[in-house]
């Protein structure tokens, strides 16, 4: 019997590769994607954690996990946070607030997200101060220097990039990104002045009032994305959290390490889209088993008739069909991964996309190949089981 | 002795249409156990449509048919399935082996079909094609193969699960006379050697020589039947 189905499927090699074509283009959909938001969502979450503050601050009614949050903060909160504010004439309403014990460092920074140059993916780009950021993070300049707080009349058009973005960018004249090439952000030209690390958050920084002139419109505002907090000693972070907001309610603060789960979370909307995607594979790779396997069954309808000459009963004729369908369905899974895996690869190398093939998807992936080829097979199946054995037999 | 065909009044008519077409008439036929019989008459005397309801691949309009004790008369198309791959073994005149198949291939999916294992029964198998005179054919595909050496392994095939009965439809109407005679005296050797019980359709009055006994047919009518010398 499987002598049978491999003999058969050898004798039309044409169809058997177009329903495996058929079969890993599923299992592709599937994997590819998944791993796309998967790998993406981990990659931006690990480099937001790969920092030295323990607390984010955000407006409150601000999505945190959509990665994608304008400048509507006011910076004036970082200041307010390290070292109390008072009511001023400018804002009489402010009530007075003590500096935040337990405070070391408090920093703002803007986020930006644009199109991927090559227009493959996207990128986030950071407006920051440099003093403060440095303190915060940890991060430091390893080639050039860092970049000026652009309010004091220093240029505006700078900016610092990581060590991974100099090594698979170019600038904008086609050439690796060094120190005094040109990249593109905002639309604008920035000048690299420097290279940092570690690689933490967004991989281009550029100052923060240059991105608020950019992004503001006429009435540049002094706003940012959140603040990031460094606590004196990290043991005291929940309790710094707990006084941020009791003097401050209108934010919203979050321990560092808690961003990945948010990211997460974030991925509803994207599971929703994920359904959908598995969805379309199921129904590709049914018809596309279903389609063959009726082809099939016509041209050997006088093979099926011998089959029930020789006293082969249906379910025997079903599972004949089925084994068929199920071994090009698993050829065509093997080459899903195979393809999946090379695909991986030669995205991560050729853009700044991150896949992860996680093992679940890896399954699912597998189960849709199998589960829609036995489906698919399954009426042209019972078609030939109930085929009448004379007519069967006589059939030209 | 019980014979190991009986059938009585068989009646099969068709409906084409609206017209009813008969094309058995009454049929009442018997053939013993280990007895070589075949049935000739012109065509569209109904030969055919016999054999195909006796293999249980047809059901009567009216009548009894018994294999070997069992009656199939009221069987469900899955009971006659059943029956067909216990009891009977078929010939066909187009050969019908399995083009993908080698010639052993052909033999184990038959022994599959009859619920074996996948190793069936190889000495069984060696005996068959040793009778049949296709010990060095056994791996050949059917395209590598004559019409009669393909015939030769569709005869292998019809007994290798020893049934109680092989019809032949036409064995030889697709070879030439060399080897029709080969096909021939295969079947009379499994009838003299093996006691395979052999009901052959034939329109061929040589081919019918060969047989123990000729059952004539006309009409939907079984019109005479006559021991062979």
């Amino acid at each position: 019997m499987n002598s049978l189905v491999v003999a058969n499927v050898k004798q039309r090699p044409l169809r058997t590769a177009l329903s495996m074509a058929g079969v890993a283009l599923g299992v592709i959909l599937v994997v590819m994607v998944a791993g796309l938001v998967r790998g993406v969502s981990r990659d931006a979450a690990e480099r937001q954690m790969n920092v030295d503050s323990e607390l984010r601050v955000y407006d409150d009614d601000v999505n945190i996990a959509s990665g994608a949050n304008p400048l509507q903060m006011p910076r004036r909160y970082a200041d307010a946070i390290k070292n109390g504010i008072q009511p001023t004439p400018e804002f009489p309403d402010i009530v007075a607030r003590q500096p935040v014990a337990g405070v070391k460092e408090v920093t703002a920074v803007g986020l930006w997200v644009q199109t991927s140059v090559g227009g493959i993916g996207f990128e986030t780009v950071e407006g920051i101060d440099w003093e403060s950021l440095t303190k915060t993070t940890g991060i430091r300049i390893i080639e050039g220097r860092h970049v000026n707080d652009s309010r004091q009349g220093e240029p505006k058009f700078e900016a610092i990039v990581d060590r991974y973005y100099t090594e698979v960018n170019k600038g904008t004249d086609g050439n690796p990104v060094r120190i005094g090439s040109t990249i593109t952000a905002l639309n604008r030209e920035f000048t690299v002045v420097g290279v940092y690390e570690p690689s933490v958050m967004s991989r281009i920084k550029l100052p923060l009032y240059t991105m608020q002139e950019l992004t503001g419109g006429a009435d540049i505002a002094d706003n940012c994305s959140f603040l990031m907090v460094k606590c004196e000693r990290p043991e005291m972070a929940d309790e710094v959290r707990e006084k941020i907001m009791e003097y401050y309610p209108g934010l919203k603060v979050i321990r560092t390490d808690e961003i990945p789960a948010l990211y997460s979370q974030g991925l509803i909307s994207l599971d929703i889209f994920l359904n959908v995607v598995i969805a379309v594979s199921v129904i590709i790779s049914t018809m596309i088993i279903l389609l063959a396997m009726y082809t099939t069954i016509i041209e050997r309808t006088r093979e099926i008739g011998i089959l029930k000459g020789l006293g082969a009963s249906k379910p025997f004729i079903v599972w004949a069909i089925e084994k068929e369908a199920t071994f090009i369905s698993a050829m065509g899974v093997l080459v899903g991964f195979a393809i999946s895996v090379a695909g991986k690869y030669f995205i991560e190398a050729s853009t700044r996309l991150k896949i992860d093939l996680e093992a679940r998807w890896l399954l699912i992936g597998a189960a849709i190949g199998l589960v829609c080829g036995l489906a698919g097979a399954l009426y042209p199946a019972i078609r030939a089981a109930n085929l009448d054995p004379v007519e069967a037999i006589s059939y030209e | 002795m019980k014979p190991v065909l009986e059938t009585i009044k068989l009646e099969m008519i068709y409906r084409v249409g609206k017209v009813d077409v008969p094309a058995l008439r009454g049929v009442d036929l018997q053939v013993g156990a280990g007895e070589y019989a075949a049935i000739m008459g012109p065509s569209g005397c109904g030969k055919s449509t016999f054999l195909h309801i006796v293999g249980g691949m047809l059901q009567p309009t009216k009548g009894q048919v018994m294999i070997d004790g069992e009656d199939l008369t009221h069987m469900t198309d899955s009971q006659r399935t059943d029956l067909r791959r216990r009891k009977i073994g078929f010939v066909f005149q187009r050969f019908n082996l399995f083009p993908t198949l080698s010639a052993e291939g052909n033999l184990k999916l038959a022994e599959r079909i009859h619920h074996k294992s996948n190793g069936g029964d190889s000495e069984r198998r060696r005996d068959l094609l040793r009778l049949l005179k296709l010990e060095d054919k056994i791996h050949h595909k059917p395209l590598e193969m004559s019409g009669g050496e393909q015939q030769r392994v569709a005869l292998a095939r019809a007994v290798i699960n020893r049934p109680a009965i092989l019809l032949a439809d036409e064995p030889t109407g697709n070879l030439d006379s060399e080897n029709s005679q080969i096909v021939l005296d295969m079947l009379r050797d499994l009838n003299k050697e093996m006691g395979q019980t052999i009901v052959m359709i034939t329109h061929n009055p040589e081919a019918a020589l060969r047989a123990d006994r000729i059952i004539e047919m006309r009409d939907g009518h079984v019109v005479g039947s006559r021991q062979n010398p």
